[in-house]
């Protein structure tokens, strides 16, 4: 018999009451609440000491189903706080009290979790509480105790989505409710193109009027991406510039992998662009050339003999530029010349590219010129898609016509803590470069 | 002109092939692919990138792997890095007699990723993997309550007898039993779980029907007397390791990756029930991959309270082997073959030795099988993290290989010039 076994029978004895049958309750609060904020899941009313598991599960707009679950053993008054208690095993194990969302697995493994539509629907999940009597060998043999359902939205009430389709901007923007003009930021995201939302429709829940821009793969832009034309994005700029709910001077770009080569760019050829957010990104072009105004710059050269391929199969290309060093000089971007201010972002356990390398490349780049205009936040066991937080892990995924089985790394706790943590500081560095203070006026 | 060259093209399966490639433009880089189906059509496959050297050739003996499924120099990496199209399924040879693993070996010119139907490879070899030589006999067995396959060495012997144990989930794995008949040993690939009208579930391990077994090895024309071996892996090395205490008959033990007590279901022999260690579900760990890790699962075989679960290693007349991975994710397995170690040395008895491999995982096979991660278990809905660094889980797995057969020699064939 297990001790805590013996100690639930001498605590029995004494305090007969415990052992009487109590309505086993579930609670989570907020129960409906924006996908970064944090939720606070009880139970109520077990048995002192017993074991018990929690599940959650989520369905994608696709059908894709997301599980996780995590063990907990009862308190001696029969509680289990996430807040306070820890996880003995399961999808994660310790004190995680979003555990069971950032740790949510999908079915096949090479799938991402992405909400399309940001406006409608949240994303429903399903918590369940089983007084488990785990057998090593099968599923939990008692019935689901409690349940509830969180509803996770990707916007706050009032925020308002204006479709983009002026010129030959393509993209969605999304203004915070309320009169007022509000600092702009223009999202993007990387080579698995078309239009996702999710970040900017956040980001303008949290006051930021935010242009999610697509660049190929969407409506009428181009279906393959073959060349970056910087001067689009130019246009998309200027074009929140002069949006009435808009304030100036500066614009933030919010940016991952493919999408931070281009904000980099943007940066250092665009003077108005004045706060660049920089996950995980290139510091050079990569794969396609980009131009602007009549000026080329070529892909940095790769070795493809040097990507790897790991032990679940999973293509990983962290490797592909080792051996690219000073040739490669007319692919690097003049960021010295940029006005506002970087903050890189680096998941240390990124596999697809080798983003700690790369940011210290474009610090050097800065600080051989003399520039200090950057921060760096590098986070140990995070991977390559750094989103807001409590999103799960997506390890592995495809990109159509380019390949089924990226890696893209991280591992799950701290990848979900460097989440939770880049989020609030990329807010706070939007705020400090895009607002005017009263005393920056003068 | 190009070549690309495998020897031998026919061989054993824990035989290494000797590629190479000549007749490339120097320093070219190429792509060296191997691909196999099992017997069930699963196709398995694996990469490498290779650089010519000055003279245009390719020696994997020599030249180290620049990406692709490993890295560096590997002789043997295309097959032990063969990897499944479908996720978590393992590769098992069920025919070791009439059959062979066929091995397609392609080489292109360039860095080449993907399968594509029209880019074609510039040369291919097939080799010819086989689990069972010349003049090996398989033959069924239905003896009394025993049930498993007996391989025989060819000649008249007699020879060292083994009984090979594989893990709780059922069936009956061959391949390591019939390998080790071509090297010399008589061995009896014993099933003990759902095998033909064995128990579909393991409710209990009876030692008698093991002891059935050691004796009906013993009383063969061919097997060596007075003693017999045991090689074992995982629930298969617990039930060996107890064999090892409790019958006479078993005079070398290997315990592959086992458990140093009594788990899950009562061991029974005669009079004697050893109850169970409890084992807490509830301290599973999924993997990002979605597989379990049963790792933290099992109880601590040094709390007091488990303490009449443990295996009496004092007791084992024979020599004992214990073989380790330390990246087991299935089973503490060094700690389990520490702890037995240092019980037979506070009884002051020597006839222990362990091998502590880094990197290997749970399923430490023949060498140059594939490297399998984690896979789909009968009776479970999800798949088992085994563990293991490809790499270091395949050099484990070549120089285990060489101890296995070094200490059945050792111990085995030691009893016979007793006389």
């Amino acid at each position: 018999m297990l001790i805590q076994e013996v100690l639930l029978k001498i605590f029995l004895k004494n305090h007969p009451q415990c052992g009487t049958a109590k309505m086993i309750q579930l609670t989570a609060t907020p129960v409906t609440a924006l996908v970064d904020e944090p939720v606070h899941i009880r139970a109520t009313g077990l048995t002192p000491f017993q074991v018990v598991s929690l599940q959650a599960s989520l369905k994608d707009e696709k059908g894709n189903m997301f599980y996780s679950r995590a063990y907990y053993r009862a308190n001696e008054i029969g509680e289990v706080d996430l807040e306070h208690d820890s996880s003995l095993g399961g999808d994660y194990v310790g004190r995680h009290p979003m555990g069971l969302i950032w740790s949510l697995k999908p079915e096949n493994l090479l799938t991402r979790l992405m909400k399309k539509d940001v406006m409608n629907s949240p994303f429903q999940v399903h918590l369940k509480l089983y007084d488990s009597d785990i057998l090593l060998d099968n599923k939990p043999t008692t019935a689901l105790k409690a349940s509830l359902t969180l509803e996770r939205w990707y916007v706050a009430p009032g925020v308002t989505r204006i479709l983009v389709q002026e010129g030959r901007l393509r993209g969605a923007l999304f203004l915070p409710p309320g009169e007022g003009r509000f600092p702009g930021v223009i999202d993007l995201f990387g080579a698995v193109g078309g239009l996702i939302e999710f970040r900017a429709s956040l980001l303008a829940s949290h006051g930021f009027a935010s242009l999610a821009l697509a660049y190929y793969g969407y409506e009428d832009l181009p279906p393959r991406l073959e060349i970056i034309d910087l001067e689009y994005f130019e246009e998309a700029v200027n074009f929140l510039l002069r949006h009435p709910k808009v304030c100036g001077p500066g614009i933030g770009v919010v940016s991952i992998c493919k999408g931070a080569e281009i904000g980099l760019s943007m940066a250092a050829h665009l003077k108005q662009i004045t706060a660049t957010v920089l996950i995980n990104g290139p510091t050079f072009t990569v794969g396609i050339p980009q131009v602007y105004r009549g000026h080329v710059y070529q892909p940095a050269p790769f070795s493809a003999q040097l990507v790897t391929i790991n032990s679940l199969g999973l293509v990983e290309l962290n490797h592909l530029f080792e051996e690219t060093g000073a040739e490669a000089s007319q692919s690097f971007f003049p960021i010295e010349k940029a006005q506002g201010h970087f903050l890189f972002i680096v998941g240390e356990e990124d596999k697809n590219i080798n983003s700690k390398r790369n940011a210290a490349l474009a610090i050097e780049q800065l600080r051989r010129n003399g520039k200090n205009n950057w921060t760096l936040l590098s986070y140990p066991g995070a991977g390559h898609l750094i989103e807001p937080p409590y999103s799960p892990l997506c390890l592995a995924s495809g990109i159509r016509t380019i390949c089924s089985a990226f890696h893209w790394g991280g591992e799950v706790i701290p990848h979900a803590a460097a989440q939770e943590h880049a989020w609030k500081e990329i807010q706070k560095f939007l705020r400090k470069h895009l607002i005017p203070t009263a005393t920056s006026k003068l | 002109m190009l070549q690309l060259t495998a020897t031998p093209a026919s061989a054993l399966a824990d035989d290494p092939v000797h590629i190479r490639v000549t007749g490339l433009p120097p320093f070219q880089v190429v792509t060296l692919k191997a691909s196999l189906k099992d017997e069930k059509g699963n196709l398995f496959q694996s990469k490498a990138f290779y650089k010519a050297n000055g003279a245009g050739q390719v020696d994997l003996e020599q030249t180290p792997a620049l990406g692709g499924d490993y890295v560096g120099v590997h002789p043997m990496g295309l097959f032990w890095s063969l990897k499944p199209e479908k996720a978590f399924q393992r590769l098992l040879k069920q025919d070791v007699m009439h059959s062979p693993f066929w091995v397609t070996l392609d080489l292109y010119d360039s860095i080449c990723f993907h399968d594509s139907p029209t880019v074609q490879p510039w040369a291919s070899q097939m080799v010819q993997r086989w689990f069972s030589g010349p003049g090996v006999q398989r033959k069924q067995i239905r003896e009394g309550r025993v049930r498993g396959a007996l391989f025989l060495p060819p000649g008249e012997g007699p020879f060292p007898g083994v009984i090979d144990l594989f893990g709780g989930f059922g069936n009956l794995i061959e391949f390591r039993a019939s390998l080790l008949a071509t090297r010399g040993f008589a061995v009896l690939a014993l099933a003990y779980v759902a095998y033909e009208d064995l128990p579909d579930k393991l409710l209990e391990v009876d030692l008698e029907y093991f002891e059935e077994a050691a004796n009906l090895l013993l009383a063969h024309p061919k097997i060596q007397k007075p003693g017999i071996g045991v090689i074992s892996l995982s629930k298969g090395a617990e039930i060996a390791l107890a064999m090892a205490c409790y019958l006479k008959q078993v005079v070398a033990t290997i315990c592959i990756n086992g458990f140093n007590a009594v788990s899950n279901v009562p061991l029974r022999y005669r009079d004697l029930v050893v109850t169970p260690i409890r084992s807490g579900g509830e301290r599973m760990q999924v993997h990002i991959s979605g597989a379990v890790c049963y790792r933290h699962c099992h109880g601590d075989p040094r709390d007091q309270l488990n303490r009449q679960s443990v295996l009496p290693v004092e007791n084992a007349q024979g020599w004992i082997l214990f073989i380790v991975g330390e990246d087991d994710e299935c089973i503490n397995s060094k700690a389990y073959a520490e702890q037995a170690m240092d019980q037979l040395q506070s009884h002051g008895r020597s006839c222990g030795r362990i091998l502590v491999y880094p990197g290997a995982g749970h399923l430490i096979e023949p060498p140059y099988a594939p490297l399998c991660f984690a896979s789909w278990v009968r009776g479970f809905s999800w798949p088992f993290l085994w563990g293991g660094v490809p790499a270091a889980h395949a050099a484990a797995e070549e120089h285990a290989w060489g101890e296995i057969q070094k200490f059945f020699r050792q111990h085995l064939i030691q009893t016979r010039c007793k006389l």
